[in-house]
């Protein structure tokens, strides 16, 4: 390893601590005010000050719940309905309108209507969270299994593979890189759907902790919610991508 | 002979742009919050009906969340602004100056709305019941804490749920025995689904107001201490306009209903219902002409109500209802004025919630009654 | 196992629904244990032939037979190799040859106790674990060839094989061919554009002509077994193929 890729290697976290710097300088000239942009020592001071009376860990412990359980839903029927639109074109035609209306529909738009008809608790958020990330993984699906190539199929024919085999030996593995790459996009999006669904009704979550916050005119305690999101999003981008790099070792060898 | 025509022409241009630098009504952006809506008519009828316009501005309105409101305020990226008194003690423990210039409603507008047939005679009675809540924030919880605190309840003795603002619909499922609402708004909605038997075995509804309890601090009209320093005649003339159109909605509630159509894209309008406002309007203005006093006015609001509701449908007069039942936390013999006590309530009604973790600071360096003495009637 | 085409045509449909005939009609048997190659120009149809062959097209008249039955779907002891190596990019080289038996239901012991016995033959040695993406175009298809193998098939099916590898390797390929034919006597139909390659591997070369593809010349190849790349000088080799390439440039002319 030579001293080009340790720069490399280190250059991410040089970009953040110049922008740090950036930031304390700008807030200790006085260039901006502190009522729109606190300094980052008192982002900090609101960061211990919340992890020590446990408000930050409760309300992202709410957010991962909601982001957890909405995946598990949306990434589950995206991949169902993928499956079936793959096997049977025609459902595309069926179904299409109704999934096109749904995804064009910008989801702050409708998430109060979830909030009525979901109620206030858990369930509106987590079906927000469905909502958002049920397209990329159904868009995913499709691709993916579309994409299984016509020799491969005609191999198993000939070797006489049933439904399941065929699924299990070839479709799966060969639709997983662009199922994976779609649950990157999703993981991202869950941290939107849930901190949408937080924002209409209230309650608990990181959102909610936003909102709160802004009433109380503590905007660095925002700063912290709004950091503590993107640290989960970033989070679950790493776990995917360390998912698709232990399973699909296949590819890192071709890319190499 | 070109060159004196030429000379006459700039003297006259020059003579015009002075003329008009004096008189030329200046730029000026209120923030509002919330959504366009009838509950802000006195904005609508000073653009209108040129209240501003006569003090020497030309508003425009924009609405956003309370905090930012203030925000902009104190960074004096806007000059004049709306919020409720709270948010004046919360956001000056946390380093914004702003002041509270002009007390718009006079009657803290929050209250308990609950079933009719629930026996809330005694306030002790809340006790173990569940309350929906917008959030654990504003004017709402702030009022709740105050309604409790006078039955020598605390949050811990009820089953408090957040809600969103959708108290109508939460109500009327029946999870909830009771929602902390704005009394002028929803209680008439949640009136109107039960006459239409659409709130499950709710008939009717009850609202117990804040006012009715304490007088806390409410929404009013905000600047920033530089401004107030600066350019003290600036605020003094907003002052006197925004007084001078609250005064002309009290007085004739019709006339601002109209005044609003052009700012409330959903406010209800058919003809007949127009007619009938613009006669009411004009009549209205000949019944002011012989100086009636405050209780006269007052009577003639209900008797405009009760006329129109024989004449038109329920759901028409909604949001004119809306604006009757929000004058009424409006008027007062000293509009504008606010009382230390009010501003001592609400303090300690943050404090009991333990909103206020640094020192609030002084109450009197929050409030000013010096711009509104000129605006009593 | 025996192979028999019956007047075996097909064609197939353009977008505007027009029928456009691809092969035949065409006849011809393979016997027990013989090594046809089919050759043609480019457009021939050769590749439908092994697709009937295989039961993965239906014919549109005519028939193809094996020992007397209508081959309708993939048969039983058939085997196929394409043109590309079509080798599954997740899997590595144990697991791609393993495939066929991990679908017939063997544990996984046992077939990769059978595949492992086969590399040394295909000279796939050390790379058990690699995957496709690290192999050279003939280490792919001497992994394709494993994975006929290794279903003990009693008739294989080759559509140009080696098609696309350059001419050395072909030759390298060739020679394995004959030497894993010498160990697993199978009917073999192989199909090709090479004809130096079907007169050194095959019994019998079949020329089909372009668009449709009909039967043009029937060719037995009389060479001794085991035939070396040698013979590709002998003249009763040069004959052979002089032969074959006259009747395809009469199909030019």
């Amino acid at each position: 390893m030579g001293a080009g890729s340790t720069l490399r290697r280190i250059s991410p976290f040089l970009t953040i601590a110049c922008l740090l710097l950036l930031w304390q300088w700008i807030s200790a000239r006085g260039i901006i005010s502190h009522i729109l942009v606190p300094p980052p020592t008192d982002v900090y001071q609101a960061f211990t000050d919340s992890l020590a009376d446990g408000a930050l860990l409760k309300h992202t412990l709410v957010t991962l719940e909601e982001m957890f359980f909405g995946l598990l839903l949306g990434v589950g029927i995206g991949l169902a309905i993928g499956y079936a639109i793959a096997k049977a074109p025609i459902l595309e035609n069926i179904l299409s309108p109704v999934i096109v209306a749904f995804q064009s529909t910008p989801i702050v738009a409708y998430a109060p209507l979830l909030v009525i008809w979901f109620g206030s608790g858990i369930a509106s958020k987590i079906v927000t969270t469905a909502v958002i990330v049920f397209f990329p993984t159904l868009v995913n699906t499709i691709v993916g299994l579309r994409s299984v190539s016509p020799n491969l199929r005609d191999l198993m024919r000939s070797l006489k593979a049933g439904r399941w085999q065929i699924f299990r030996h070839l479709e799966a593995p060969s639709a997983l890189p662009v199922i994976l790459a779609g649950l990157k996009t999703s993981t991202t999006l869950a941290v939107i759907g849930a901190v949408v669904g937080e924002f209409v009704s209230q309650g608990s979550g990181l959102g909610y902790l936003v909102t709160s916050a802004r009433n109380l005119y503590d905007t660095p305690l925002v700063v912290v919610a709004v950091f503590t999101m993107t640290a989960i999003s970033l989070s679950l981008y790493g776990i995917v991508a360390y998912v698709e790099w232990r399973f699909l070792v296949w590819q890192r060898r071709s890319s190499a | 002979m070109l060159i004196l025509v030429r000379l006459i022409i700039v003297a006259a241009m020059w003579l015009g742009l002075a003329a008009t630098a004096q008189d030329e009504p200046v730029d000026e952006r209120i923030l509002l919050t919330f959504i366009p809506n009838v509950q802000f008519a006195p904005f609508y009828v000073g653009i209108e009906d040129g209240y501003f316009a006569d003090a020497g501005f030309n508003v425009s309105l924009a609405y956003l969340q309370e905090p930012e409101v203030l925000d902009l305020i104190a960074v004096g990226q806007a000059n004049f602004g709306i919020v409720s008194g709270e948010q004046v003690i919360l956001a000056r423990s946390r380093g914004r100056d702003v002041v509270y210039v002009f007390e718009w409603f006079q009657k803290y507008p929050v209250g308990l709305v609950f079933s009719s047939a629930l026996d809330l005679s005694d306030l002790a009675n809340l006790k173990g019941m569940t309350i929906g809540i917008p959030g654990r924030f504003g004017a709402s919880y702030s009022g709740l804490t105050t309604i409790l605190g006078s039955a020598g309840l605390t949050e811990a003795d009820i089953d408090l749920r957040e809600i969103g603002f959708n108290a109508p619909e939460v109500f009327c499922l029946g999870v909830i025995d009771a929602a902390v609402v704005y009394v002028n708004n929803e209680p008439l909605q949640i009136k109107n689904l039960a006459a239409d038997g659409d709130c499950g075995a709710v008939s009717d509804v009850d609202v117990i107001t804040v006012a009715s309890q304490v007088d806390l601090v409410s929404n009013g009209l905000i600047v920033s201490r530089a401004l107030l320093e600066e350019d003290p005649d600036t605020v003094a003339r907003m002052v006197a306009g925004l007084a001078s159109a609250l005064r002309s909605v009290i007085d004739n509630p019709a006339s601002a209903y109209l005044a609003s159509l052009a700012h409330v894209d959903s406010l209800p309008a058919d003809e007949a219902l127009l007619n009938a406002l613009e006669s009411a309007a004009e009549e209205q203005l000949e019944f002011l002409a012989s100086a009636p006093d405050r209780g006269d006015i007052a009577r003639s609001r209900r008797q405009l109500a009760a006329d129109l509701s024989e004449r038109f449908e329920r759901g028409a007069l909604t949001q004119l209802n809306v604006l009757l039942n929000t004058i009424e936390l409006w008027d007062a013999e000293n509009i504008g004025y606010s009382d230390l006590s009010s501003w001592e309530a609400m303090r300690d009604t943050l404090d009991s919630m333990g909103f206020l973790e640094d020192d609030a600071g002084s109450l009197q360096d929050m409030f000013t009654n010096r711009f509104v003495t000129g605006a009593d009637r | 196992m025996t192979l028999s085409l019956r007047e075996l045509s097909v064609s197939f449909r353009d977008p505007s629904g027009c029928a456009l005939p691809a092969l035949g009609p065409i006849s011809f048997d393979v016997k027990e244990q013989e090594f046809v190659c089919v050759v043609g120009p480019t457009g021939c149809g050769k590749s439908t032939l092994i697709r009937v062959l295989a039961g993965l097209l239906p014919a549109s008249s005519g028939a193809a037979l094996c020992e007397g039955a209508l081959i309708d779907r993939p048969m039983n002891q058939f085997a196929i190799m394409f043109q590309d190596a079509n080798l599954m990019p997740w899997r590595t080289v144990l697991d791609n040859i393993a495939l066929p038996l991990e679908i017939a239901g063997v544990s996984r012991s046992s077939r990769y106790e059978t595949v492992r016995a086969l590399l040394p033959q295909l000279h796939l040695e050390g790379f058990e674990s690699a995957y496709p993406a690290a192999l050279s175009g003939g280490m792919e298809q001497r992994v394709a060839l494993g994975r006929v193998l290794v279903q003990q098939p009693r008739v294989v099916l080759l559509d140009e094989p080696f098609g696309a590898l350059d001419a050395l390797t072909r030759e390298n390929l060739g020679r394995l061919l004959l030497r894993l034919r010498q160990r697993y006597t199978q009917t073999i139909v192989m199909v090709t554009h090479d004809i130096n390659e079907a007169v050194l591997l095959a019994d019998r070369v079949i020329v089909m002509s372009r668009g449709p593809g009909r039967l043009v010349a029937d060719v037995s190849v009389d060479l001794p077994r085991p035939r070396t790349h040698d013979m590709i000088y002998h003249q009763a080799f040069l004959t052979l193929t002089k032969r074959i390439r006259a009747s395809i440039d009469d199909l030019s002319a």
